[in-house]
């Protein structure tokens, strides 16, 4: 079986016209997998709007080897064995 | 008293109840802890969808709490595979798909019927639970695509498909009654449902769910085959160590 996983990093905001606030990340081994536990892991408020972007998708704009590429959440983006 | 609506009504919610406590099972040991988060959603989701199920029997003049709190294991309508626990993840991944597959196909017919309090409350039970069969899918496609994974997951599903094709499809008297009044949708029209929803997703491990045939002993009393649920989930289900702690 195929254990990688990916790191995907979990936007959401409250409220219409709200910013959009980075509240944490999953892993999930696909995109809808990410929707899923992102929703269900993330449920303390009643979000407005939740997305989730895989980590190593985010194109760095001026910061290379630091803060989301370096693993700002659990670590690199492929989480090989990361299933128990 | 509706005794064929009444059944229908106590299958569905003891199906939730069960599936629930199935769900719970493995919120601590899923393959991940982000697994194991959504599957604790999803038992407090069919809870409280099991319970306002239960409440429609009000509209019969009977009292849900006595229905939810105080029936034996031999009274229980669920589903037949959910009355053990899953005996290993792929087990419960079958379930996720084929059981919750089947009450969400038996819940859309139940809405679209006459009955005004399913017409009412259904759709949105339906529409909180929308990741459980997309989550049950992703887990499904990826254990049939290992070698280990995808036997256990086929003897799973060929377990568990006869009596979610029974409880889905079976025609007796009860539901005959249930569908000529217009309360809910024909067995035919399910099973049709429920096989283009699930059976694309069984064929990846080898199953094809039209050469499946229904588990074939029937307890019309209950819409179920033989059987009841192992006493530790209705003692779970009851909420029998609840009361002896004095809540409710």
């Amino acid at each position: 079986m195929d254990l990688r996983e990916h790191v995907y990093e979990v936007f959401a905001r409250k409220a219409r016209g709200d910013r959009l606030f980075h509240i944490g990340w999953v892993d999930a081994f696909d995109d809808e997998t990410a929707r899923i536990h992102a929703w269900t892991t993330y449920s303390e408020e009643k979000w407005f709007e939740m997305v989730v972007v895989r980590r190593d998708k985010l194109v760095a704009v001026n910061r290379w080897g630091a803060g989301f590429d370096s693993g700002a959440g659990s670590g690199s983006d492929t989480r090989s064995g990361s299933v128990r | 008293m509706n005794p064929p609506l009444r059944r229908l009504i106590v299958g569905l919610a003891d199906s939730k109840r069960l599936l629930g406590i199935r769900y719970s099972d493995w919120t601590i040991g899923a393959p991940s802890l982000e697994t194991d988060i959504s599957l604790a959603s999803m038992a407090q989701d069919e809870w409280g969808h099991a319970r306002l199920i239960y409440a429609m029997l009000k509209e019969l003049d009977e009292d849900p709490d006595q229905a939810e709190r105080d029936r034996p294991a031999a009274e229980y309508a669920n589903i037949d595979v959910l009355d053990e626990a899953a005996a290993d993840w792929p087990s419960l991944v079958a379930t996720m798909v084929l059981a919750d597959g089947a009450l969400s196909v038996a819940l859309k017919g139940f809405a679209e019927g006459g009955f005004e309090l399913a017409r009412s409350r259904v759709p949105k039970m339906l529409a909180e639970e929308e990741y459980h069969a997309p989550l049950g899918a992703a887990w499904y496609r990826r254990l049939a695509s290992s070698e280990r994974g995808g036997a256990l997951l086929r003897r799973a599903t060929e377990e568990q498909l006869p009596a979610v094709l029974a409880w889905l499809g079976t025609v007796d008297e009860e539901r005959r009654s249930v569908v000529d009044a217009k309360v809910t949708s024909s067995p035919k029209v399910q099973l049709d449902t429920f096989a283009a929803d699930v059976g694309p997703l069984v064929a990846e491990c080898g199953v094809v769910i039209e050469s499946v045939n229904p588990a074939s002993e029937w307890d019309s009393g209950r819409g179920r085959g033989p059987g009841a649920p192992a006493d530790e989930a209705v003692v779970r289900a009851r909420g029998d160590l609840n009361r002896a702690l004095f809540v409710r």
